[in-house]
């Protein structure tokens, strides 16, 4: 008779092609990129509003700080900060101005008795800058009264800054696409993780999985559906990475060389492949243990831990401090290093053969995660009921 | 010929199946009968290999049964099983090219067993949707969709509506008549024996008989119904045990080497006889003797 079956291949096939058509066609899919493109428009928007709030400030001068009008302009100009500065004719008038909100700040009183009064805080920055020009204004006089030259001694006080890397024009956009390419890793290492675990507690729980097993082996269905969700993740990654990449680049928010944006995907993918494969024997092991999708929760969440913590590195730290050396130190370690590398690498802080190092140790990694995983499955897949205890799943099988 | 020979597992100190040794022939319904943890499914899983046995061999035209040969039965699980969310044909053609159908084979059997067991009109529904009953006629696809060369059926009526169970029978039949050996299990006896060519009773753990009802007939102690004579007449008569009496009935047993004519005189002797035959009895009755033999003890096991 017909007896002849599939290959291995053909097998993982079939069940990863089920896998792909099952999510793709489901609401989850495209939730899940709308909800990414309205969190890098929200993002974009926030950096947006920001950036604009910190780069002007107001301040109304009254009495005898009208003459520190020019230095005040000077020095915001000379840091690169809008300052418009308006006078008043009185004290009254001017606070008038500051609870309306046509001005920030006002800054009242002559030498020895300044005075900036905001409405409920003064910005650091404004503040800084008035502290400074009243500063100078203080040790001018003095000088000039003590018969010296202010200019002169100013000129003797500079110290003269450079750094001995030079310094990157684009650092800015750098974070912006270090952050993005670790908050699509992120996202998507966590949404396909976690849908492995689904799909194989959903397999147990309908009871399918022993339909399924009577034919095919449990390790060919384990991998179709790490296999076919990882491929479901990442050609979710591709089209975020792909649309954001475009919209930088035609609005001109950009200006990072293509080649570098591409290079970025790229490796982007080379890491998503790594870390989804690594958390996915996780979450499949995870998901092996229990019987119902509402056990699942207790034995995954522990996994959101190793995923969040590398996560929150990458931007916190990272865009304030690039060479970080507990950042640089989890940059190799597997399990955190599918996020931090690539977010490392995008600061263009990390060299190629730290990237190679830290990616030669994930793949070991998963080599010896893959068999453990497999030793779970086996042993849980077909457990319904309670809970199966870690140290039965992990026993060794004869098979 | 599909041979399970000597199967024997234990779940930690309990002893599921212990010995359990018999043959399904080509073209033949096998009825699998037992109490509950008996050892029924035991037995089904390791033949389909979801589980693995401690000793003893299944093979199947002589060789033992591997992947390869696995791929090729047809089987319905007692926890039913199928993906809720799938589409009812999408399910069976996946289902089929699993087992190594080609596509438009596979396509094919799904519209053919779909259509013959009254679900054409919800092909294109998720299995949730569908009715308790026919989750069930998909469930029975499942398992034959693939043309398979040996069903293995674990309760395939249990939870059928009279009109599926009818189904049912008429497709294991022709399954059956078609030269595939079936081997399905259940607790509705009257069925079993309408419906197969034999019968394995299993008993905690161990095969207490099988062969066909008429030859399980044969190897118990012959039996009698007599009406007429009031109650009791025959509790006095040598040889005889009394298994009921109802009104005027009387049924007895005989033990071996007694002559039926002497109870049918000491009958007479009663009072007037107005039926005296032979009792036949079902497989119920067999199956409750041949439990009985047993000792206790048996252990309830899943």
């Amino acid at each position: 008779m017909s007896g002849r079956g599939n290959s291995a291949a053909a097998t993982i096939a079939l069940v990863a092609r089920r896998e792909i058509t099952t999510q793709v066609r489901s609401r989850t899919f495209l939730i899940g990129l709308l909800l990414m493109v309205a969190i890098f428009a929200g993002y974009a928007a926030v950096i947006a509003f920001v950036g604009a709030q910190s780069s002007s400030s107001s301040l109304v001068l009254d009495g005898a700080a009208r003459d520190l009008r020019p230095a005040l302009q000077a020095t915001a100009d000379r840091q690169g900060s809008t300052l418009r500065l308006t006078e008043a004719g009185s004290r009254a008038t001017a606070e008038s101005m500051v609870r309306t909100g046509e001005a920030d700040a006002l800054l009242a009183g002559g030498p020895g008795s300044y005075q900036l009064v905001g409405l409920e805080d003064v910005n650091p920055a404004l503040g800084a800058l008035v502290r400074d020009v009243v500063e100078q204004q203080a040790v001018d006089d003095a000088l000039t009264a003590a018969g010296a030259d202010p200019e002169q001694v100013s000129t003797l006080a500079g110290v003269g800054i450079t750094t001995l890397e030079p310094a990157d024009p684009e650092r800015g956009q750098r974070i912006a696409v270090a952050f993005a390419v670790t908050f699509l890793l992120f996202f998507s290492v966590t949404t396909y993780g976690s849908a492995v675990a689904q799909g194989v507690v959903e397999e147990k729980s309908s009871r399918v999985v022993e339909l399924l097993l009577s034919t095919i082996r449990p390790l060919h269905l384990l991998a179709g559906k790490v296999v076919g969700l990882g491929l479901v993740g990442l050609l979710q990654l591709v089209i975020l990475g792909g649309l954001g990449m475009l919209v930088a680049l035609a609005t001109g928010m950009l200006a990072v060389p293509t080649a570098v944006v591409a290079g970025t995907l790229a490796s982007g993918i080379v890491w998503y492949l790594v870390g989804f494969f690594l958390y996915a024997t996780l979450y499949a092991s995870a998901g092996a243990l229990v019987s119902r999708q509402e056990e699942l929760q207790s034995v995954i969440g522990p996994i959101a831990i190793p995923l969040l913590l590398p996560f929150l590195v990458a931007v916190t730290i990272l865009p304030t401090d690039p060479r970080n050396g507990f950042a640089t130190v989890l940059s190799f370690v597997p399990f955190f290093s599918q996020t931090v590398m690539p977010a490392r690498m995008a600061l263009g802080v990390a060299p190629w053969w730290q990237a190679l190092v830290a990616l030669l140790i994930a793949l070991v990694t998963l080599a010896g995660m893959v068999l453990l995983a497999a030793r779970v499955y086996r042993n849980s897949i077909l457990r319904t009921g309670s809970r199966v205890p870690w140290r039965e799943a992990l026993r060794p099988t004869r098979t | 010929m599909l041979a399970i020979d000597g199967l024997a597992k234990r779940f930690g100190t309990a002893t599921a199946l212990d010995g359990v040794t018999f043959d399904v022939r080509p073209g033949e319904l096998f009825g699998f009968v037992g109490g509950n943890g008996a050892g029924k499914t035991t037995t089904m899983r390791i033949v389909l290999g979801v589980l693995e046995t401690d000793a003893g061999t299944v093979s199947w035209r002589g060789s033992p049964v591997d992947a390869a040969i696995r791929r090729r039965i047809g089987y319905m699980p007692e926890e039913r099983g199928l993906y809720p969310k799938m589409r009812v044909a999408e399910q069976l053609t996946y289902l089929a090219r699993l087992h190594g159908m080609s596509r438009p084979d596979a396509v094919d059997a799904a519209l053919r067993w779909t259509d013959r067991v009254g679900i054409a009109d919800r092909r294109g529904d998720e299995v949730q949707k569908l009715s308790l009953g026919n989750q069930q006629r998909v469930q029975l696809c499942a398992a034959l969709v693939h043309d398979p060369d040996v069903l293995v059926l674990d309760e395939p009526f249990s939870g059928l509506d009279p009109a599926a169970v009818d189904t049912m029978s008429e497709v294991l039949r022709e399954r059956a008549a078609a030269g595939t050996p079936v081997i399905f299990s259940s607790h509705q006896l009257e069925l079993v024996e309408r419906l197969c060519d034999r019968v394995g009773i299993i008993s905690a753990g161990r095969m207490v008989a099988v062969g066909s009802v008429e030859e399980l007939r044969a190897g118990a102690a012959p039996r009698y119904d007599v009406t007429g004579p009031p109650a009791g007449w025959a509790d006095v008569v040598p040889g005889v045990t009394v298994l009921e009496a109802d009104g005027d009935r009387t049924r007895v047993e005989l033990e071996p080497g007694t002559d039926d004519q002497k109870l049918l005189a000491a009958a007479l002797a009663a009072g007037p006889v107005r039926a005296f035959g032979p009792h036949r009895p079902p497989l119920t009755e067999l199956y409750r003797d041949a439990v009985a033999d047993r000792p206790a003890g048996a252990q309830e096991i899943r």
